[in-house]
């Protein structure tokens, strides 16, 4: 048990490397060992991480796609609305609803709503905002910032058995095994 | 793990040579005969080569504005002291260094003002409207202001490529911080020289005419022709066994990208000068739209808006299909025969009001374009088809999209 251990349960177990090509190769092996909710941390992006750790293709540029669209619709629906049909006016003999001049609108629409896709989906898919995660509160966590890789399995993984992932993390070579504990409010 | 195994030059055929003559000579012979053709069909017409003008012009004006944007880009990479484009950046050099070539095919547009330009029209060059612009838009000034563009261009583009030639064999760092410190500038004075050229070259057809965005419309468009054709000269290589494993899926990705993204700016471009006109609604500012939308043009105008720019657009969206060969060979060849339907819009409805197929342009199109490959082959043959010994190249070589 280690001493930066707080008190509430098992939230995962974590393990560290001090070189990048011994962490990439763990994280294959923890990729192929099928574990799902696990993250590897590094101090400085690591170039083929991805495929090491198996991580699949985002979602994110549907949901953009699909917003994109959706903002393209609703500036032309919108222009033709108010221009055609709610105030129809005449504005510099031109028809009342006229494409050129609805299309900066559309363009436009189609970037914002595709840029808050972009963002705000960014954010959702990564479980953001959170103001606090149980391996913020781990000591030797803070290196992970500085020169240290780090591995974590958390608990909640359906492969995820104290004994056995304990002895698998000590097998990758890292070196050492830290359990992680939820945090305890007060 | 890419960046443990990154590949070296040993890896792969980093020059021509076999296929270096077979291509020259094969796309020489082309080059000939589709240009005698061309003039046969043209002096056939008995219109005083008044069709065979237009048609070349098309094409000149194409394969230039290729040339342009290669001698543009490799400045912009310069500027920016980017790495990932070292690796395929000798096939930019060679492609602006043919610009002596372009030079020469400019002769006839020369010769054949006369049956191109409304400037050379004694009535309209003694109208009202003309009063200012006679000065400047005369056959002597006309002709100054293309000795003075090709200087600029072809001294630029032969000093980038015989100093990126002698860094082969010296390795000297000096050359890459020369290009550096000066690439500002030269962009700045091939930048004027392209738009002062569209002008001349496209806008002047119709000299009363007049859109300040011309000369960013046609560059635009030549940018784009230029990366599909880079991507198609490097697949090509590829085929052969050439720049294989250097030139990786990442390299292509970015080829993709600017693809992507000057498919949009030409498109932004383009829509940008035609509302302003459309809006405005001028006469003397509309009349070049209006020839340009009626009697079948408006529908190669339409197929232009969804061929030159929404279909690619769309196409090269995704990341998949940015790095998928033949996907990106495919969109790459339409780009082109796209960008060149627009230039057809653009210039013929001056020699034709009502929409018409010409095929001397297409035979014109063979007989440049085959001149083209062949010069830029024979100026590759002269090297390496990489820059050896380029301060970046190691950059490049391990180059990894984020």
């Amino acid at each position: 048990m280690s001493a930066t251990s707080h008190g509430g349960g098992l939230h995962a177990l974590l393990t560290e490397f001090e070189s990048p090509s011994a962490f990439m190769q763990a994280c294959a092996k923890v990729r192929d060992a099928g574990f799902r909710h696990w993250d590897a941390h590094s101090p400085f992006p690591v170039h083929g991480l991805d495929d090491a750790m198996g991580i699949r293709g985002t979602r994110l540029p549907w949901l953009v796609l699909a917003s994109g669209a959706t903002g393209l619709g609703v500036a032309t629906l919108m222009q033709w609305w108010m221009n055609a049909v709610d105030y129809p006016y005449v504005i510099s003999g031109k028809p009342l609803f006229g494409l050129p001049a609805a299309v900066p609108v559309m363009f436009e629409l189609t970037v914002l709503f595709s840029a808050f896709a972009c963002f705000f989906g960014m954010w959702g898919l990564n479980g953001m905002p959170r103001l606090h995660h149980p391996l913020l509160a781990h000591d030797r966590f803070r290196r992970a910032s500085q020169d240290r890789f780090y591995i974590v399995i958390e608990a909640r993984d359906p492969k995820f058995d104290l004994e056995r992932t304990r002895a698998f993390l000590a097998s990758l070579g890292g070196s050492v095994v830290d359990e992680v504990r939820e945090s305890v409010e007060g | 793990m890419a960046h443990h195994h990154a590949p070296t030059l040993q890896d792969t055929r980093t020059t021509l040579d076999g296929l270096g003559p077979r291509v020259f000579a094969t796309s020489l012979a082309i080059g000939l005969v589709g240009l005698a053709a061309a003039y046969g069909l043209g002096a056939a017409q008995g219109d005083g080569l008044r069709h065979f003008a237009f048609a070349y012009l098309l094409n000149f004006a194409f394969f230039l504005a290729i040339s342009l944007g290669a001698l543009i880009f490799i400045g912009i990479m310069y500027v920016t002291r980017a790495s990932w484009n070292v690796v395929i950046r000798r096939l930019a050099e060679v492609m602006a260094a043919v610009m002596p070539l372009l030079a020469l095919m400019c002769i006839p547009v020369l010769l054949l003002t006369g049956r191109i330009y409304g400037w050379t029209d004694p009535e309209i060059a003694s109208s009202h409207a003309m009063a200012h612009k006679v000065g400047f838009l005369n056959q002597g000034a006309f002709t100054l202001r293309w000795v003075i563009y090709f200087t600029v261009w072809s001294g630029y583009s032969l000093f980038y490529w015989r100093s990126s030639l002698a860094q082969d064999r010296s390795g000297d760092l000096k050359i890459t911080r020369r290009f550096e410190n000066f690439s500002g500038f030269a962009l700045m004075i091939c930048g004027i020289c392209t738009a002062m050229a569209a002008f001349d070259l496209v806008m002047s057809i119709d000299p009363l005419w007049f859109s300040t965005m011309f000369g960013v419309y046609y560059w635009a468009g030549g940018f784009v022709s230029f990366f599909a054709v880079l991507t198609l000269l490097t697949l090509g290589l590829q085929r052969t066994g050439r720049l294989t494993r250097i030139v990786s899926g990442e390299h292509l990705h970015d080829y993709g990208k600017a693809m992507f993204a000057f498919t949009f700016f030409w498109g932004y471009i383009a829509f940008s000068q035609y509302m302003l006109y459309w809006y405005a609604n001028i006469p003397e500012e509309t009349a070049w739209y209006l020839l340009r939308s009626r009697n079948g043009w408006g529908e190669v105008a339409r197929a232009t808006l969804f061929c030159t720019f929404a279909l690619p657009w769309l196409g090269l969206v995704s990341r998949w299909a940015k790095r998928n060969r033949k996907v990106l060979a495919f969109w790459a060849v339409w780009i082109i025969v796209a960008q060149w339907l627009n230039l057809y819009w653009v210039i013929m409805p001056s020699y034709s009001a009502s929409a018409m197929f010409s095929p001397i342009a297409v035979a014109c199109f063979v007989g440049l374009g085959g001149l083209w490959l062949a010069g830029i082959t024979r100026l590759a043959m002269g090297g390496s088809l990489v820059p050896t010994r380029d301060p970046r190249l190691d950059d490049s070589l391990r180059f990894e999209n984020a």
